[in-house]
């Protein structure tokens, strides 16, 4: 049992608990027993055996325009699609509102020039936070667009503010600092009419767009390089869908291999995969996932996200001037960078799990607020109490830096369109190549208005195209191929459990010498057993429900995404924000101002091309070394011969 | 770290928990009009069902985080059902 639970039990006061029926280690005790309340009837904690799902009344659908998945990026497509006067169907691997990463965005940001935001400023410090990868003709796209997108949601009433967990007397009952426990179900039933997640399927039926829930696709079916639908299957029954389209919107987001405390276990690089296989080139995927957990109770996604997901979105922005660009950047970099790299080098000290953070403490801009005293500003950044505080990285093995990786649709792409035509993809894990370059943070907040801007450029361009577009339906052989595809683990007759291939393919990408500090050594020894997975177990996934087909197939996107990581920082030979070489511990500015492309060859074989990035992207090449960047990775002014900075300290403060 | 049932009783069929579980963790019993935790094992302790649960029929606990990495397990998914309820039957 975990020892910090029962420390918070102890502190709400559990007498009463045990007196109940005892049930130790819960989370987060409902109320009734919290408040000690006897109970007369006995529990029935056994489960009915699992049913037999019935197929969904329709599996066969023609639309002008499908868009495959039903996050803030789909929803927005999807939406935009259907405003153009075109018939649209989304496919969503579980229910809109409540699948992938969508429900757990906390904040929202956007830029503002009636509040006064400084659109230099603003550039400046993505240039500089993004390492001069970030991509600023979509930065120059989002300032434009952010706020009427901010205004979309706002109608759509995704963004309605109400009281906050912290305000509303729900949270931290006890008034202990270091109990951030609460009434969970009893403030989520207060504001259950806000909650965001019940907007998507809502803007869907308004618009009068048909959705297909708990369907995952598993293929996107072109011919003649022009797309015709996409083909996937019921999950809970088994029955194949399918979805004849003039245009296809791929929103199908990241992924990771396993979540051990952010939870984006639902997206499964599906999307990269199916893009991948039609030969469109992956990149961005040397950069990796920076968000935290709690050490003493990694796998508990609950403590560490809940209150944020039951809290409304915090609106931000407002937070950057002329004067803070470069430090601004230069903080979230130290903080959530740099930090990830020598907490991983050092090792941790001993925590009792009782490190709470308490945002109402927090400067305003720490907490992505605005700095402005415009009257109408609405942009208050984080305002809960105390929360537990991450303190390892690593919380989603696998998982991209947000907006950075995905299909590279060239750079003067500015909607997601790919070279097949009437293919689009978008948002995050999606569409690689986003303005946050090589380093997320500087952005906090960004990515749920970001992959709404460009759904929503995606879904207009997706219209127009197909408003003269033809029909091209899928072939019926296509379908039976595809058919035969899912299928196949249902006939391994001896092979091995997906869930055991995904904690194998987990013990070999977390260690953080593969993850974190890279290495040419230790990222070909992982190369290695990935290769042997991909091509020794893979083939041998069995599955005994169509349950287990959905995970035999997921991990098939997670070997390649693996593949596709590990040779892109291989090819990376330098240090560049979420990418750490231990043996090329610098920015490397005459050779890596690129993105590194991974495209499937006619052999089958991966080709690694390095596309530099546009001049007007790069900064000012003539500054010196310590003014283009402004701080420094283990071993990194050593080994280009400068003078070494003092220590700073990460995301936990000054070391 | 997984969800469990609470109290099969409190379970009132409004379905919730199978709409929201991004993790297809949920299936449905249309002739008792209960909800069954089917894959527990795939639980990611996002806690969507457990805020979602209308009649308060589940619960969070930690038991199940952290599975062990067996040199190889069995193809089917029912072993760990039968563990899992092991650990809440021994309760």
């Amino acid at each position: 049992m975990d020892k910090s639970i029962s420390r918070r039990d102890f502190l709400r006061g559990m007498a009463g608990l045990t007196a109940a029926t005892a049930v130790t280690a819960i989370a987060g005790v409902p109320a009734a027993f919290a408040e000690g309340e006897a109970e007369t009837v006995e529990r029935v904690t056994t489960e009915l055996p699992i049913p037999e799902v019935e197929a969904p009344a329709k599996t066969e659908y023609e639309c002008d325009v499908l868009v495959i998945g039903g996050g803030f990026a789909g929803l927005n497509a999807a939406a935009a699609a259907a405003d153009q006067g075109q018939s649209v169907v989304m496919i969503d691997k579980g229910h809109p509102g409540y699948s992938g990463l969508s429900p757990w965005p906390s904040s929202h940001r956007w830029a503002d020039k009636e509040m006064g935001d400084d659109y230099d400023a603003l550039r400046k410090c993505i240039q500089h936070g993004s390492e001069y990868l970030g991509n600023m003709d979509l930065y120059e796209v989002w300032l434009e667009e952010s706020k009427s997108t901010y205004e979309r949601l706002k109608d759509w009433g995704i963004l309605d503010q109400y009281e906050t967990a912290a305000e509303s007397g729900y949270y931290n009952q006890s008034g202990n600092p270091a109990d951030c426990s609460g009434d969970y179900q009893g403030y989520h039933e207060k504001f259950y009419q806000h909650d965001r997640r019940t907007k998507f399927a809502s803007v869907l039926k308004d618009k009068g767009i048909e959705y297909a829930d708990f369907t995952m696709v598993t293929n996107v079916i072109v011919e003649n390089n022009k797309v015709c639908g996409a083909i996937g299957f019921h999950v809970p029954s088994g029955a194949i869908i399918t979805c004849h389209a003039k245009a296809v919107v791929m929103a199908m987001g990241g992924g990771c291999y396993k979540p051990t405390g952010f939870p984006t276990g639902g997206v499964t690089f599906d999307g990269e995969y199916i893009a991948y296989n039609l030969g469109l080139p992956i990149a961005g995927k040397e950069f990796d996932d920076f968000h935290m957990t709690l050490s003493w109770a990694p796998g508990n996604a609950f403590l560490n996200n809940n209150w944020t997901y039951l809290d409304p979105l915090w609106l931000c922005g407002g937070d950057i001037t002329p004067e803070t660009a470069t430090s601004y950047a230069t903080t979230k970099g130290k903080v959530m960078v740099l930090d990830r790299v020598t907490k991983s080098v050092t090792g941790l000290a001993v925590t009792d799990g009782t490190s709470v953070e308490d945002m109402t403490k927090q400067d305003v801009t720490r907490r992505g607020g605005s700095t402005s005293t415009n009257p109408g500003e609405v942009r208050f950044g984080k305002r809960n109490d105390t929360m537990y505080k991450g303190d390892i990285y690593g919380a989603a093995v696998g998982f991209g830096a947000h907006l950075t990786n995905g299909v590279f649709c060239g750079l003067d792409d500015l909607e997601g369109k790919t070279s097949i035509e009437g293919l689009w993809v978008s948002g995050d894990g999606m569409m690689a190549c986003g303005p946050t370059g090589a380093a997320y943070p500087t952005g906090v907040g960004f990515t749920s208005n970001f992959v709404s801007t460009m759904g929503n450029r995606a879904g207009k361009a997706a219209a127009a195209y197909a408003a003269s577009a033809s029909l091209t339906p899928i072939p019926a052989d296509r379908i039976a191929e595809e058919t035969e595809k899912i299928e196949a683990p249902l006939h391994v007759e001896k092979g091995f459990d997906p869930n055991w291939a995904r904690d194998q393919l987990m013990n070999i990408m977390s260690p953080y010498w593969v993850y974190i500090v890279k290495s040419e050594e230790s990222l070909n020894a992982a190369l290695t057993q990935v290769e042997y997975m991909r091509d020794k177990v893979i083939p041998k996934l069995q599955a005994a429900s169509w349950h287990d087909v959905r995970l035999c197939l997921e991990m098939q996107h997670k070997i390649l995404n693996a593949e596709l990581s590990l040779r892109a920082s291989l090819a990376r030979q330098e240090t560049r924000g979420l990418h750490y070489r231990a043996d090329f511990p610098y920015r490397d500015d005459e050779n890596f101002l690129c993105f590194i492309t991974l495209t499937k060859n006619a052999e089958g074989g991966m080709d690694i091309e390095k596309v530099p990035v546009k001049d007007e992207w790069k900064g000012d090449l003539s500054e010196d070394y310590k003014s283009r960047y402004t701080y420094y990775f283990p071993k990194e002014l050593e080994t280009l011969g400068l003078p070494a900075e003092e220590e700073t300290g990460g995301w936990g403060g000054k070391k | 770290m997984s969800v469990a049932r609470f109290d099969l009783n409190k379970c009132i069929g409004c379905k919730s928990c199978v709409t929201v579980c991004p993790m297809d963790v949920f299936r449905f019993d249309e002739n008792a009009k209960k909800s069954v935790i089917a894959y527990p094992e795939n639980c990611q302790s996002c806690g969507q069902c457990y805020v979602n649960c209308l009649g308060r029929a589940l619960t969070i606990v930690n038991d199940m985080y952290g599975y062990a990495q067996t040199s190889y397990r069995a193809a089917t998914t029912v072993n760990m059902n039968r563990t899992a309820q092991a650990v809440i039957d021994r309760k």
